[in-house]
């Protein structure tokens, strides 16, 4: 899929970077598996409301004691 | 014990390396040139170092002499030589990160992990060939040459950490440090045969590391063997207070760990994603690796993961977000500096809705939760091929030659990236190799701080199968 114009146009205008090379055009669209990931996932993801550090998940995960 | 013979000392573990210069068997003079001369015979083939301090490594070497000769006692990694890849900071030394833009970077303050290597007495022998700013998971590096395989030169080494990975196969030196954001130390660790660890999320220092992505960083070795990586990581592991992120968890004795012992260890096979695609080899080394960890008793079992998905989903939108957040400057003022593959790679960062990154940083806490209840929870162990393909050929993998070449590309570190965004330990081991003679990885990875469980099955696996002691004939 040919990368939207719109996008690039926003990556420039934002971040002041403009395309690199050829190549970056499939990069960009490289992004529409991801973005097709996402898709398929909405509904069943979202912001998580409650209190949730990774830190403190590292910790609780640990193996319980032998 | 019989000294060993000058021809054989580059071939040693770490460990006897380490314990043979101890134990008064061998000098680290001769640990030092046995090295420095497989490097002069055969790198020009590998490609893998960037910096050869071959004087200060001899001085090093002749200081540990003199110390152990003194009677002073010696750190646990004494007398060891050792490279590590171009961006762990060392004060006042060119510190490049295989890049063109940093080619003349000299950093002030030297990292964590090479103060802690240094106290233990290892040799730092200089600085080891990268992806370019560690970002590409095949070893190609336009600035400073492509690293090259040492089971056959055309042939993918791996990256980021490509010369850890090629160098140790080669037995140029004994460890290197590699780091790990979506795989580049198991990736490099399985094409080049040698083992990779990538330890659980803020275990080791990142302090005086370039950073790639803030969230799923990791600092760890590549090594040859699982003894090695557990000596390796305990001189390296602990809380610093020149890294904020570091944990306050204790520094296990990982080698008493290594019992040899792990009959009732449970291991779990996830039937989705892992193994989608896998070429025939990969699929039968594994199975055969299955099997050796069942012959020690271990328990192995098949089960789904629903949260494989979003794991993945969530692991690719974090990684990318935070590169292009990191290179922003650069990509605006230096474009061009970047090779084709590595600004094209970034370039897709920039174009991820805020919102989106924002809730894979405050699902990731819940999805290790969900993961370690669906995988680890009656098991100890996850159990998966490195790397689903065989070894690609750098050819086929050259982004910058023909851009047609991007999924090969990306799919390289399908298998080791959703434990970065899970922030689990995970190891490669050597588990057989193709038709073609070239090696095949099993990743085994744990509960978070889980390092020893994860060392122990794999010094099991290295005890049963004998994978690890193969050399490639350069």
């Amino acid at each position: 899929m040919e990368p939207d114009q719109v996008t690039i146009e926003a990556i420039t205008r934002w971040g002041g970077i403009v395309l690199p090379n050829k190549a970056a055009r499939i990069g960009l669209a490289d992004n529409a598996a991801l973005i097709a990931e996402l898709e398929a996932l909405r509904g069943t993801m979202g912001f998580e409301e409650e209190p949730s550090g990774f830190d403190a998940a590292l910790r609780d995960c640990k193996e319980p004691s032998r | 014990m019989n000294a060993p013979v000058a021809a054989d000392l580059a071939f040693l573990s770490m460990t006897e390396a380490a314990d043979a210069f101890a134990a008064g068997e061998v000098t680290a003079t001769a640990l030092a040139e046995a090295c420095l001369a497989r490097i002069a015979a055969q790198d020009g083939v590998v490609n893998s170092v960037i910096r050869l301090d071959s004087g200060a490594a001899l001085e090093a070497a002749a200081a540990a002499d003199a110390a152990r000769r003194a009677g002073r006692r010696l750190g646990k990694l004494a007398g060891v030589p050792m490279m590590h890849k171009d961006m762990y900071y060392r004060a006042g030394k060119v510190s490049s990160c295989g890049s063109r833009i940093r080619r003349d970077f000299r950093p002030a303050a030297t990292a964590t992990v090479l103060e802690r290597l240094d106290a233990a007495g290892a040799v730092d022998m200089g600085t080891l060939n990268m992806a370019e700013f560690a970002q590409n998971p095949t070893g190609h590096n336009r600035h400073f040459g492509d690293c090259h395989n040492p089971w056959s030169p055309a042939y993918c080494t791996g990256g980021s950490s490509s010369g850890s990975g090629a160098g140790v196969a080669a037995r140029f030196f004994y460890a290197a440090l590699g780091s790990d954001t979506g795989g580049s130390i198991r990736l490099p660790a399985t094409l080049c045969g040698v083992t990779g660890l990538k330890p659980t999320q803020t275990r080791v220092s990142r302090a005086g590391v370039m950073p790639l992505s803030f969230s799923c960083d990791n600092v760890g070795p590549l090594v040859r063997t699982a003894r090695d990586a557990a000596r390796f990581l305990a001189v390296t592991a602990g809380q610093d207070p020149r890294d904020p992120t570091s944990a306050r968890e204790a520094v296990p004795d990982y080698e008493a760990a290594l019992t040899g012992d792990i009959r009732g260890m449970r291991i779990a096979v996830c039937e989705t994603w892992f193994l989608e695609g896998a070429d025939a080899p990969v699929v039968a080394a594994f199975e055969a690796a299955l099997d050796a960890l069942r012959a020690r008793g271990a328990v192995v079992t098949r089960i789904a993961v629903p949260s494989l998905r979003a794991i993945n989903a969530y692991t690719a939108l974090v990684s990318r977000v935070e590169g292009a957040a990191i290179h922003a400057n650069w990509m605006r003022e230096h474009p061009g500096d970047y090779a084709i593959h590595l600004s094209a790679r970034l370039y897709g960062g920039y174009a991820f809705p805020a919102h989106l990154y924002v809730e894979a940083l405050s699902r990731r806490g819940s999805l290790l939760r969900q993961f370690v209840t669906e995988a680890l929870t009656g098991h100890d162990l996850v159990a998966t091929p490195t790397l689903r393909t065989r070894v690609p050929t750098l050819a086929e993998t050259d982004i910058d030659a023909d851009p047609a070449n991007w999924s090969r590309f990306m799919a390289v570190s399908a298998n080791t990236r959703p434990f970065n965004y899970l922030g689990l330990p995970a190891i490669s081991v050597p588990c057989g190799f193709d038709d073609r003679g070239l090696p095949i990885g099993l990743q085994l990875a744990g509960r978070p701080f889980a390092e020893a469980t994860v060392l122990r099955a794999a010094d099991a696996f290295q005890q049963e199968t004998g994978w690890h002691r193969k050399a490639p004939a350069l």
